[in-house]
Order: structure tokens, then sequence, then C-alpha cells
């Protein structure tokens, strides 16, 4: 990478020379840091990590530098679904994609050599001669998914099973009703009884409630991550069953 | 006396101990009575404590006073509109960020609150230490500390209250919920408004009329609207407006986010005045829920304790039932042998005696089952069986909940329709009601007894557990039909709390029971004796009757012919007396039951008979059903004098005599669907009227169950005849 780096570097001297570039060295210094990220930067970004390395530009500047980048075809404007705009350096000879996640807007970039081959051979097939090309995936990445997955209706627990009360979906009256009586969004209760069909007792704190079925499927919730005593006092209650 | 008078009500959540302490502040100086217009019981005590009468008031327990049920309005209306002198907030000292909810939202009504700090000692075994001087600063309320199953703290309790109310300071201002700054703007840009628009007319305090109209407070609304006069349009958009104000900064409810930020306030208040340790104790009531509404051990348990409360109620009951007998014959005997013969004598010992006797030996089976039911209540078990019959319950269309009535209305359907009052939904309670009698209560099991035990003998058990069953098929049949039609109900969303086992004290379970009985032994007393004299006077009346033979003069014939051939030898004297006597009775019995067929009773009897006729039932069988409109007791013993029963052991000779009569084991069936179906007893029918404040409702069920039961009694009768019974 480091070798990359500089090549492209010296690619931009000669490049910057050429064209008679007013305030070489500082853009040359833009460079330089834009280089060092290996992942996507908007010009904000860009311009506070500039001044980190203790030369002080201006964000126009500096974006004035990276549309210039992306004149020279070194760098890629990319526009995000969030609307923010960020850049990437092209490594000379590679490229990659990306995948966005839309809920935490992480962005995963791979490659993978039979897509790309692929893409040429469509390409081909309609007589179409590829200079680039520009993939991305959107979706939810597999820490935001797992997160998904788990937030349930109380009436998919078990019996035994803590949980936390996420949101309810139920109608204002209910919710009120719900609140007034001292359940609340944050909560964590235990389950004592579900039976399946039918009411469900669940204890939260000192407090037990018993809640119809049609409410109980308004009420979301996520596991607590099993840890301590109530591993074992879980087991118990498996057990006993 | 010269005491001034003063009006406490007692507010708090459910379980928090408010009962238990208005049990303590006024021990037996109870009345038990409905707040007006709503089945919701207000009990209230007088009692004179420091020179002054103080009338407590138990307000119904509440977590708010958002009018979502009956009793939140009840409790709320009472605040507001009855102006007690001091509101006294019981606040759960183990549950205290719940029960501040309640103390915010009376804070936020200008009333005299004082705060009650309950069950302080279990919240300190917990781990949870409050700090009262705290509490009362920072809401800037008078705050006593009291104990309510140790009996601590109640005349602290009642001093303050009094120096409250004898305080004149207007109510404090501050220290009241602060919303933020956006609802604030709504609210004070709507308080503005009303008091432009509705100067002097309003019947509460400006801040809080704003606040409850912005939360969309249905009754207020309603009632401001309809003080508004002209300006209705203008102040319906002025608090559309408002709401919209919030709902756009907040995106969410106003009520909703009001409700937030009062538990946002309370959190602050809880943060200041609570120390809590650590350490976490375990959740005892928690664990034994883990067992007692366990899937698969709950419901065995549960038969368990049910199959034990039934046990005890006739098992142990039958010993005072029968010194209760015996008391009864020992007074109708003394009387018989010491009144003149008369009508008076004669209305008072078949009468009211024979009346008011049948039903008074059910005293020790009602006070069992009433302690049972108490015990159940005051242990916190009654809220698990609820909870365990629900799934059973939804095949009728209802909750768990109404299981209780249900299952009391097989010993009585009095106590079983006054039950249904723990029922929220008003179409629950109407569905419970009308469905409760199909129940077989303990009264008709003699009519039972007898029809069975004549035309099937040796299974005779079979055919009343079939008749058992009968009652409750059909009250599933119909709550599935009423459901679906004339009760559609909306499946509301259902959240109740189960209040932690306790060990229940002595005191309350024998108020609760007392009250009970009580209220039982007067609706029957009343009744049955009003009813004992209506029967005895139809049968009794009119006095002179024209006898197809001269029943007098056969028994003199037989006294004078038994005086004039009075053999020599003993033995043939005994055996000569002995037929005399037989031969009297004979007359006598004839004579008596001539007398019912040509009274009153006898004629309606008559009159009623074509429409018993197709389902097999002549028109004693007649008489005898419209006897048991009174009491199903009186159905057997009209039937004993109907059919001419004679000789020591009253049930044998009667089924001796039904045996022997045109009545065969078809139409035997055909009355016992009957008995189970037709209307209930009177005493049921005053207390369903009682309780669903309808006569609409009570003529249909009374019409309904008489229609089901003459319906089905021609189906079984005429269905067993084409089957060639």
């Amino acid at each position: 990478m480091k070798q990359l780096h500089r090549q492209e570097k010296e690619q931009f001297t000669k490049l910057f020379k050429q064209e008679a570039i007013d305030r070489f060295e500082d853009r040359l210094k833009v460079v330089e840091v834009f280089l060092n990220f290996e992942h996507h930067v908007t010009v904000g970004e860009l311009t506070s990590m500039i001044g980190d390395s203790g030369v002080s530009l201006s964000p126009d500047f500096v974006q004035d530098t990276l549309k210039l980048l992306c004149c020279f075809g070194f760098a890629q404007k990319n526009r995000f679904e969030d609307g923010h705009i960020r850049y990437e350096h092209h490594h000379l000879g590679h490229h990659h994609d990306h995948m966005i996640c839309m809920r935490c807007n992480k962005i995963v970039e791979f490659e993978n050599e039979e897509l790309e081959n692929l893409q040429l051979t469509i390409a081909e097939s309609h007589g179409f001669h590829l200079l680039q090309h520009k993939m991305e995936l959107y979706g939810i990445c597999a820490a935001c998914m797992k997160d998904h997955v788990q937030i349930m209706p109380l009436t998919m627990t078990r019996q035994g099973e803590r949980v936390v009360i996420k949101d309810f979906t139920c109608g204002s009256e209910a919710r009120m009703r719900l609140l007034s009586m001292g359940l609340r969004v944050g909560d964590e209760v235990q389950i004592i009884t579900n039976i399946g069909k039918g009411q469900m007792a669940i204890a939260a704190g000192f407090k037990r409630y018993v809640i119809g079925r049609g409410l109980a499927q308004k009420i979301r919730v996520i596991p607590v991550h099993k840890k301590n005593v109530s591993v074992g006092k879980m087991d118990e209650i498996h057990a006993a069953e | 006396m010269n005491s001034r008078k003063l009006i406490i009500a007692l507010a708090g959540n459910p379980n928090s101990g408010k009962t238990t302490i208005f049990n303590n502040l006024t021990g037996a100086h109870q009345k038990v009575g409905n707040w007006s217009g709503v089945t919701v019981e207000k009990k209230e005590g007088v009692i004179t404590r420091h020179g002054y009468e103080l009338t407590i008031i138990d307000l119904p327990g509440t977590y708010s006073l958002t009018p979502f049920s009956i009793e939140e309005i009840v409790a709320r209306n009472f605040v507001l509109d009855a102006h007690p002198d001091v509101v006294i907030d019981i606040i759960d000292a183990s549950n205290l960020e719940r029960s501040l909810y309640l103390a915010t939202q009376l804070r936020e009504i200008d009333c005299k609150v004082l705060f009650a700090l309950n069950m302080a000692d279990m919240a300190k075994s917990r781990g949870v230490k409050i700090h009262a001087d705290k509490l009362s600063e920072l809401l800037d309320v008078p705050v006593v500390f009291t104990v309510g199953n140790k009996n601590e703290g109640m005349d602290a309790l009642l001093k303050k209250a009094i120096e409250l109310a004898e305080n004149t300071r207007q109510t404090p201002e501050g220290r009241k919920v602060h919303y933020s700054p956006d609802i604030e703007t709504a609210v004070a840009d709507l308080q503005n408004f009303i008091h432009q628009v509705l100067p002097e007319k309003l019947p509460y305090s400006e801040r809080w009329t704003a606040v409850k109209l912005i939360e969309d407070d249905k009754i207020v609304h309603e009632r401001i609207l309809s003080l508004s006069g002209d300006h209705q349009q203008a102040l319906e958009a002025q608090i559309r407006l408002a709401r919209q104000y919030i709902t756009d900064r907040f995106d969410d409810d106003p009520e909703i986010i009001m409700t937030d930020e009062r538990y946002g306030f309370i959190a602050g208040i809880v943060k200041e005045a609570v120390t809590a340790s650590a350490r976490q104790r375990v959740d005892i009531s928690r664990n034994i829920d883990l067992v007692l509404t366990n899937r698969f051990i709950g419901f065995p348990i549960f038969i368990l304790f049910i199959w034990g409360m039934f046990q005890l109620t006739f098992s142990v009951g039958k010993y005072p039932q029968e010194w209760i007998t015996a008391c009864v014959h020992a007074l109708s005997a003394a009387l018989e042998m010491h009144l003149p013969d008369s009508l008076f004598k004669d209305l008072l010992l078949n009468g009211v005696i024979a009346g008011v006797g049948s039903v008074i030996v059910f005293l020790p089976n009602i006070l069992i089952l009433f302690f049972c039911i108490s015990l159940f209540e005051d242990t916190g078990y009654m809220a698990r069986t609820a909870f365990l019959m629900d799934k059973i319950m939804h095949a009728i269309g209802l909750h768990g909940k109404s299981f209780i009535p249900m299952l009391m209305g097989f010993g009585c359907n009095v106590p079983a329709i006054m039950a249904t009052r723990t029922l929220e939904s008003e179409k629950d309670r109407i569905l419970t009601i009308l469905i409760t009698p199909f129940m077989s209560c303990s009264a008709k099991l003699p009519i039972y007894i007898v029809l069975a035990g004549t035309f099937f003998a040796t299974r005779a058990g079979t055919v009343i557990f079939i008749i058992y069953l009968t009652g409750v098929v059909l009250s599933i049949i119909t709550g599935r039909l009423l459901r679906t039609t004339l009760l559609k109900g909306l499946d509301a969303p259902f959240v109740m709390e189960l209040p932690p086992y306790r060990i229940p004290m002595a005191k309350s379970v024998m108020i609760h029971m007392w009250e009970r009985s009580k209220m039982f032994l007067k609706k029957m007393g009343n009744i049955i004796l009003i009813g004992s004299i209506v029967i005895w006077t139809l049968s009794a009346f009119p006095r002179h009757i024209e006898y197809s033979r001269n029943y007098e003069a056969e028994i003199q014939n037989l006294q004078s012919r038994g005086a004039l051939q009075m053999p020599g030898d003993a033995a043939a004297r005994r055996t000569l007396e002995k037929e005399t006597a037989a031969a009297m009775d004979d007359i006598k019995g004839q004579m008596q039951a001539e007398h019912v067929e040509k009274s009153y009773m006898g004629q309606l009897g008559k009159l009623l008979a074509p429409v018993f006729a197709p389902i097999g039932i002549d028109w004693r069988g007649s008489v005898a059903l419209l006897s048991g409109f009174v009491a199903k007791e009186i159905v057997v013993s009209t039937l004993g004098i109907l059919y001419v029963a004679r000789g020591d052991n009253k049930t044998e000779a009667l089924r001796t005599a039904l045996a022997s009569s045109d009545m065969t084991p078809l139409s035997a069936v055909s009355m016992l669907v009957f008995v189970l179906l037709y209307l209930p007893c009177l005493a049921t029918i005053a207390t369903i009227r009682r309780e669903l404040r309808s006569w609409k409702w009570t003529a249909f069920s009374i019409g309904y169950s008489t229609s089901l039961a003459w319906v089905m009694a021609f189906l079984v009768y005429h269905g067993g005849r084409f089957l060639g019974f």
C-alpha cells in the first residue's frame, strides 16, 4: 500500500506541475493526508485531519483540491443515501465495491474477482467498452441485522426469559394505561407464564402483571443478554419444565 | 357535642394497603354501598377523634386519575366535585415510583393532599430507604409513615389530616410538575384562552383544565365544551391547535409526552428522596407465581384448591346445617304446641318459618364459602385463578375474571352475581350475569335427587352429572351466541396487576366474609319472607273450598267407627288403631292435595298446564315449578304436597308417590332440564336487577332462560318419544 501511495504522489506532483496548479505544497499536503485514509471521507473530516497534522487549510481549499483529484481521475466522489458526499481515492488498478448499511450507515468494501470478470464479460457481449463502474449494495449490516431480529413481540418470549421493553405499538390509551400502571420503555421484565394462548404473566421489579394476548402482541421487547445469576435461574426453570 | 365535621378521602393504587388502613381507621363502623349510578363499591365510615367527626371514604383503588375505568372516574369525580377536606394518598413505599404517579396527579388538582407512606418496612427490607422529610419538602406535602398490617401510624395520620384540614393556608402553588417549555407554552396559551372565554364559570382550576384538554381527557372535554356556549367552536379549534403544536414538536401524542414528563419529574424526586442499596432481594411472590401459574402444575393446584373449598363448604357445613334444621324444627314444634289453631298460626308455621327456615339452613355453607373466597382474595390467589382460567373462558368470549362468579354460581347465584362487580367491562358483566344462572345452584340439587333417584335409581348419579354438564355447555353456547350478536365486545387491551402474595389478616378476612354474608342474609331474608308469604297465601286461599268429598265426615266416621269397633283383644286393637291412623293420614293427605289443587296456586297451575303439556309436565309439576320461582328449595316440598306423599321419610315417600303416578322417566328428564334452565329464583332476579341496573336486561335474562328451558325440554321430550323411550 505504502508503495502504491508513493507512486500516486509522484504522479500528482508531475501532473500538478504540468498544469501549473497554484499552492502546490498545500495541495500535496491534502493529497498526502487523503491517501492515508483507507476509507471514505467527507471534506469536513479531511479538513480536520489536515488540521491535526499541523497545517491549517480552509475547507473550501480542501474541497477544491479533491475536485481536482476527481478531474484527474485519482479520486471519486460518492453521494451516499444519507446525503453526505464522501471521497475515496483510487488505487491504481484498484477499486472496490461497497455495501452500505441503511440503518447505521456503515460502509463495507468488498472485492470479488469473479464479479469483476463477469462485468467485463457482460460489457463485452454488448460490445460495450467498460471504463469504470460503481457498485453500491444497500441493506442492513450484520450487526444491525442481529439487533433487528431480536426485537420481537412479548408473546414470542419463553417462560423465565428476561427481556427489556423497547417499544409499544398500541394506541395511546392502552399505552397510557401501561404507563400509569408502571410499565415503561426500558423496563426489564421476566416472563412468568406464557402458555401459548390467552393471557401471559410477567414480572417487572416487585410488580407482576397479567397482560392480554392482544396487548402483549403490541409490546416489543429484546432479550437481555444472559449473564450472572439469571442464567442459573433460567436453567432451573427449564429443568422444572 | 359541637364537633366539627371533616370529610377525608383515601386514595391510592390497588394493593397499596388502602383497604387495610381503612379497616384500621374505621373498624366496624363501616357502611358499604354503591357510588351513585355505578356498581362500584363505596365504603365509608364515621368515627369521632380529637373532637372531630370524621367521615372517611375509601375511594376505589386506581393507578391514575385518567378516566380509563369506572373506578378512576368515580375516584376523580369525588376529589373534584365533592371537595373532601383532605385527601390521604396511600403510597406504597415499596412501589414508590408508580405510587407517585397518582400522587403528582393529585397534586395537580388543587386539593389538600397528605401522603401516608405505607409499608416502608417492606421497602426497607428490600434495601430501599425513603427520606420522608426530603419527599415532603420536594412535593410540599406532609408525609406520615404507616404500617397498615401492624396498625402503626394511624393516629398520627388522622392528627396530621385534621391539622391540614384546619390549615387555612392556600394549597401550595409550587412543587407541581413542570413540563418542558414547549408544553408549558401550549398550556399557558390554552389557559389564557380559557380565561378569556370562560371567566368565572370554570368548575376546575384553569391550569388543570388546560392540561386535561390538551391530554384529550374526554370527560373534561365534554364538560368544558358544554359550558363554553358560543365559543364552543373557537375553543375546539384552540385545543386542536395546542395538541397539534405539541405533536409537531415531540412526534407523539401529547398525553404520552406529558405522562413521560410526569415520570421524569418523579424520577427526579425519587433520586433525591430515596437511597437504594445495591443488594437485590429475592421477590418471593415472583417465585411463588413461577409455581402457581406454571403452565403444567398451576392448573392441577388450582383444581385442588377449588375441590378443597367445596369439600369444606359442604362437608364441614353439614354439621351446623343439621343443628339449624333441628332448631327450626324445634321452633315450629313448639309453636305448633302452644299457639291456638288460627290463620295466623298457619301463616307463621307453613309460610314464614317453613320458607325462611329453608333458606337459613344454607347460612353455614354460605359463611364457609365466603370465608374461603375471602381467603383466596386476601392472599392474592384469586387474581391467579382468573389468569389460569382465561384460556378456557375465552371459549365463551369472556376473560378469566368471569370464572369466579360462574364457579360461585354452583353454590348460590345471589353471591355469584354480586361477585360480577369485579369485572371492568360492562358488557362482560352483563354476559356473565346472563349465563351464571345456568350454573346449577345447590338449591336445585334436592330436585335432581328426588326425580333422578325415583326414575333412574342406580344411574341417578350419571343423570345428575349430565344435567350439570348440560348447564355448562349451554352457558358456553349462550356466551358465544350473545358475544357475536347483542354483546359484541371489543377485545379491549387487557392488563391487570397480580397483587403480591400476603398472609391474610384475620380481621380483614372476617370483615370481608361478614359484609358479604350480611348482604346475603338481608336480601334473602327480605325476599324469601315476602315470597314465602305470597306462596302460602296462594296455596291457603280461598279458605273455603268445596271439596269433592266430605273429608270432615269421613274423618269423623273413621274416628267413631274406630271407637265403636274396639275389640277386647289387645293385639287386634293395636292393629286396628294402626289401620285407622293410616286411613286418617290418607284422607288428610287427599284433603290437603285437593285443597292445594283448588287453591289459587292450583288454579294458576291448571291455567298454565297447556303451556307445560307439550313438555310432558302436568299441572302438579307446573305448580311445583311455579313455586320454585320463590326458591328452588320449595319445589320438592310442593311436589310432596301435591303427590300426597306421606310417611316419616318425606323423600322416600315422595319417590314412591312419584313412581306410582303417571310421570314417566322421559317426562322426569324433561322436568330436570326445565328446572336446570328456567327462570332463577326471586332473590337472584332481584340481585340481577340490582347489579345490571336495567329492567330490560333483567327481563331478557328471565325471558331467555325460560324460553330456552322450554325449548330444550320440548326437544328432549319429543326427541325421546320419537326414539321410543
